[in-house]
């Protein structure tokens, strides 16, 4: 339908908002209440516009002018845009003194109590208040009364503080915790001048509860991480991917100093909407914990700091007598393609067969991948053996979009629909879409209607045998295979399935009901180094199978049945498993490195370095090529332009120049192989490693504070 | 055992007048229940509440934060709300809210040790033509109140009667004159602008 902004004329589709016709057709209205992904509730009455109709008359016809135009009914007050809907033949003015009076009067408003915090507030700099205030103000207060004075250090969980003084009531954290994760926690108490936000729910017990911080307007809520660590003009924002999942959620990482601080979610409308778990978010500082800077080695028994030139000398001498072949290497699943091209390389100049990297499963799945936009849009979703709060947080909030019905959310040239009119607080939920099977509890047990506790693959045989006809009557298999039939339904399988080998099962019970099948990965790039010959080769033993005269482990925490002779470890901090090697590489953490990552959805991203002081660390490249230094040797991958060149030879795709939403490519077939070296998840347990790291953190500055 | 234990059937009478997505509707007639049994909210019965209906805690709270009705501290019987907006501040409410708290021996907040009264400045409670005022817990308005007027209407209510509301006709004005109960004139009569030159 046709809608005129001003002197512009735009079509936008029906029930569009008028704030979003109006943002289509290239102007703006100031907002505070509304966001992308939320319901819009027209709180902060900022986006007011003038708006009209024309109207039809009894014979069907538009009632017309003195001119013979459509006659236009104008709307007796100033609207708010974020709640009205776009109408054919809508006339909308944004720049009028009328408006613009309005909406200096409400910034006026919105200031009356509004702390004059700015100089100290951690928002400052990339406040929307100050940015509105400055854009669309009168520039000065007529209110000369005391302001309201409330808590400014009112803690609502140990990651989230409220400052009540600065808050606006804008309603956006009152609404995500109800709308996104669907876990109510806070809510408005009290009301007029007075409303403050609270719970009584002790904390925020949401694994979901720091995406508050981004969506307030102002500085009230305020991430305790990274409380007064910087002001937003001195942080380096680097744009990048979080390797915590394989759901590879954008974010953007904030150091200043050399020192990560703060980590915020980015727009990623197909990956995570806006959003990010907290243990992506808050579980960079204990990343920083003890982190390694320059190489360690043994010397007397002691791991003593040692240079490079050292180091090599060291091995140098070491590995004269060592077969290449026999010299064992292993990562974690989460280096990037590069590293494990330049690893698959390294392999094959050693001539060794004992390469691995973990954790990942014996097989990947056959059938095509679903998307998380799938995910969100599937008609109904059956959850075997994956705990998706530890595995795959976010994936979690797209099938609780799933349950909503809300998916997906229109978008327009100024991208995902700021007031999508067909989202509303207290959305019908659609529990019976949501079947789970797992044998512990999962997070998302309390959005289903059928959970059945048990070994998910024999729950998987028997929903197998439903879809063949041969069930009892009425059993929970039966509904659940009943789900599966649907159009557009998605099996999900976790670790608990796949490290008990059932992934056959699930492509079988996917392929004869329809649906479509998505096998969550082991770490943040299983998926990607799955298409890479990183498996143990002929006559290779995997990591800790057999006693090797040297093996190079990266960031593997596991330690191994067997020790090599020689142990030379990379790794970010002095893991158990660092503390009893020969030699210590220094490794850059996942915030870090520069290369690309593959998401559960098969997703190419690229991963940007943060601006972070590292020391000597490096990523796996130069740390594989010291060993080939020590030995003589020559890889043709020694460093990200040749492993780029190699990855472009192998998957016919430039990964330096991914589109900013990545890509999904077709990476041709996997090197499989059986593993008994299981993901164990742990997203989802972060938390309390790391309150009890930033305990232990205050404690010593208090400790260093008394010592002064 | 907690307040609603041994009244199913009053939750099943209020629970039923609301259609099954409409449960949370059921709030306020649960805790206007609690407020009149308790003269007010324990936390506890917030709890309850939100058990029942199957919402959480906290909106509860925000529901009964919202309406001055409900209290999360303790209220005597009789909760006694002196006006002391405009109209009733000229008409002398401070003075009367002085005289009642110095009687009484509280302030807001506290209930006097016989459980009978707690008091509370209001904001206009929409009588300024017989200002000033004070409301009595939901009783009734007591309207154009003098000081005799107030402690009499204490008396009876320790001696367990209340007299009932007690609100006069408001002094009309026609022409700047002041119409009395009786339909009566007083004062000079307001002309037409320029008349009275």
């Amino acid at each position: 339908m046709k809608v005129f902004v001003d002197d512009r004329a735009v079509e936008v589709p029906a029930g569009t908002s008028a704030m979003d016709a109006l943002f289509e057709a290239g102007r703006d209205v100031p907002y505070f209440c509304s966001l992308p992904y939320l319901s819009p509730i027209g709180a902060c009455r900022m986006c007011l516009v003038e708006a009209g109709s024309p109207r039809r008359g009894q014979d069907g016809q538009w009632i017309l002018d003195d001119q013979g135009q459509p006659k236009i009914f104008w709307l007796p007050k100033p609207m708010a845009s974020c709640t009205l809907a776009a109408s054919e033949g809508m006339v909308i003015r944004t720049q009028t003194d009328a408006v613009r009076k309005a909406q200096a009067g409400m910034v006026e408003f919105t200031l009356l109590n509004h702390p004059l915090d700015c100089p100290t507030c951690d928002k400052g700099g990339a406040c929307e208040l100050q940015d509105r205030s400055y854009e669309y103000g009168y520039g000065a207060s007529r209110f000369v009364f005391d302001r309201r004075h409330a808590d400014k250090h009112y803690p609502l969980s140990d990651l989230v503080v409220l400052d009540q003084e600065r808050c606006i009531h804008c309603k956006r954290c009152v609404r995500y915790f109800e709308e996104i994760p669907g876990q109510e926690m806070i809510d408005f108490i009290e009301r007029g001048v007075h409303t403050f936000i609270d719970g009584y729910e002790g904390g925020l017990p949401s694994a979901f509860s720091g995406n508050i911080v981004d969506l307030c307007p102002v500085g009230a809520l305020l991430d305790n991480v990274a409380r007064f660590r910087g002001r937003n003009w001195e942080y380096d924002h680097t744009a990048t991917i979080c390797t915590g999942c394989s759901v590879g959620c954008s974010v953007t990482v904030d150091a200043r100093n050399g020192r990560v601080e703060r980590i915020v979610g980015r727009d990623h409308p197909a990956v995570n909407e806006r959003w990010i778990c907290d243990a992506g978010r808050f579980s960079h500082a204990l990343e920083e914990e003890g982190r390694l800077t320059t190489p360690l080695l043994r010397r007397g028994g002691e791991l003593v700091p040692a240079s490079f030139d050292e180091v090599l000398a060291y091995l140098t001498s070491e590995l004269v007598d060592v077969p290449p072949a026999q010299i064992g290497l292993y990562s974690s699943s989460d280096i990037t393609l590069e590293e494990g091209i330049a690893l698959e390389a390294t392999a094959q100049v050693l001539g060794s067969g004992h390469v691995d990297h973990l954790p990942r499963f014996s097989q990947l799945p056959a059938l095509p991948r679903p998307t998380l936009h799938q995910l969100a849009q599937a008609s109904a979703v059956v959850i075997a053996g994956a705990d998706l709060g530890a595995e795959a947080p976010v994936a979690e909030l797209r099938i609780q979009e799933m349950l909503r019905g809300a998916a997906p959310p229109p978008q327009f040239r100024h991208g995902t629909a700021i007031a999508d009119l067909k989202l509303t607080e207290r959305m019908e939920r659609h529990p019976e879409r949501l079947a789970i099977f797992s044998s512990a509890p999962t997070s998302l047990d309390r959005s289903a209607d059928l959970v059945v506790r048990g070994d998910p693959q024999a729950a998987l045989s028997a929903i197998a045998a439903a879809l063949e006809g041969n069930a009892q009557a009425a059993s929970p298999y039966l509904s659940a295979a009943e789900l599966l039939r649907r159009p557009g339904a998605t099996l999900v399988v976790g670790s608990e399935l796949q490290a008990a080998g059932g992934l056959r099962l699930a492509e079988k019970v996917a392929r004869s009901s329809g649906a479509a099948l998505l096998a969550l990965p082991a770490d943040s790039n299983a998926l990607g180094l799955a298409y890479l010959r990183l498996v143990p080769g002929e006559g290779g033993a995997a990591y800790g199978e057999a006693i090797l005269p040297v093996a190079l482990v990266s960031r593997c925490r596991r330690l191994p049945a067997q020790w090599p002779r020689l142990l030379i470890v990379h790794d970010t901090t002095l893991s158990a498993l660092a503390a009893r090697a020969d030699v210590v590489l220094p490794a850059v953490s996942g915030l870090e490195k520069q290369g690309t990552l593959v998401n559960l959805e098969g997703r190419l991203q690229a991963l940007r370095p943060a601006a972070s002081e590292v020391g000597e660390a490096t990523d796996l490249i130069p740390a594989l090529g010291l060993l080939l230094q020590a030995l003589g040797l020559r890889s043709p991958v020694r460093g990200l332009i040749s492993a780029q060149r190699a990855l472009a030879q192998r998957f016919g795709a430039r990964v330096q120049s991914l589109p900013p939403e990545g890509a999904l490519l077709d990476l041709g077939e996997p090197f499989l192989a059986e593993t008994h070296l299981q993901h164990q998840p742990e997203v989802g347990a972060w938390a309390a490693a790391h309150l009890a790291a930033a305990r232990a953190r205050a404690a010593a500055n208090r400790a260093l504070e008394v010592a002064k | 055992m907690r307040y609603f234990d041994d009244k199913p059937e009053l939750v099943a009478a209020i629970l039923a007048k609301y259609p099954p997505q409409g449960r949370r509707s059921s709030l306020m007639p649960l805790l206007r229940e609690v407020q009149t049994a308790l003269h007010y909210v324990p936390a506890e019965q917030i709890e309850e509440i939100a058990e029942i209906v199957g919402v959480t805690a906290t909106e509860v709270r925000a529901v009964m934060s919202f309406y001055s009705t409900y209290s999360t501290v303790p209220q005597g019987k009789y909760h006694l709300q002196v006006c002391a907006t405009l109209s009733c501040a000229l008409a002398g409410s401070d003075e009367l809210w002085d005289d009642l708290c110095e009687t009484l021996g509280i302030s807001p907040g506290e209930v006097t040790p016989d459980g009978l009264f707690s008091v509370q400045k209001v904001e206009c409670l929409g009588s300024c033509g017989t200002a000033p005022l004070v409301q009595v817990g939901e009783l009734g308005y007591h309207e154009r109140l003098s000081r005799q007027d107030l402690h009499a209407l204490l008396d009876a209510l320790r001696r367990g009667e209340y007299p009932g509301p007690h609100s006069p006709l408001p002094v009309f004005v026609h022409s700047g004159q002041q119409e009395d109960a009786a339909g009566a004139r007083h004062g000079a009569e307001l002309k037409p602008l320029g008349e009275n030159l």
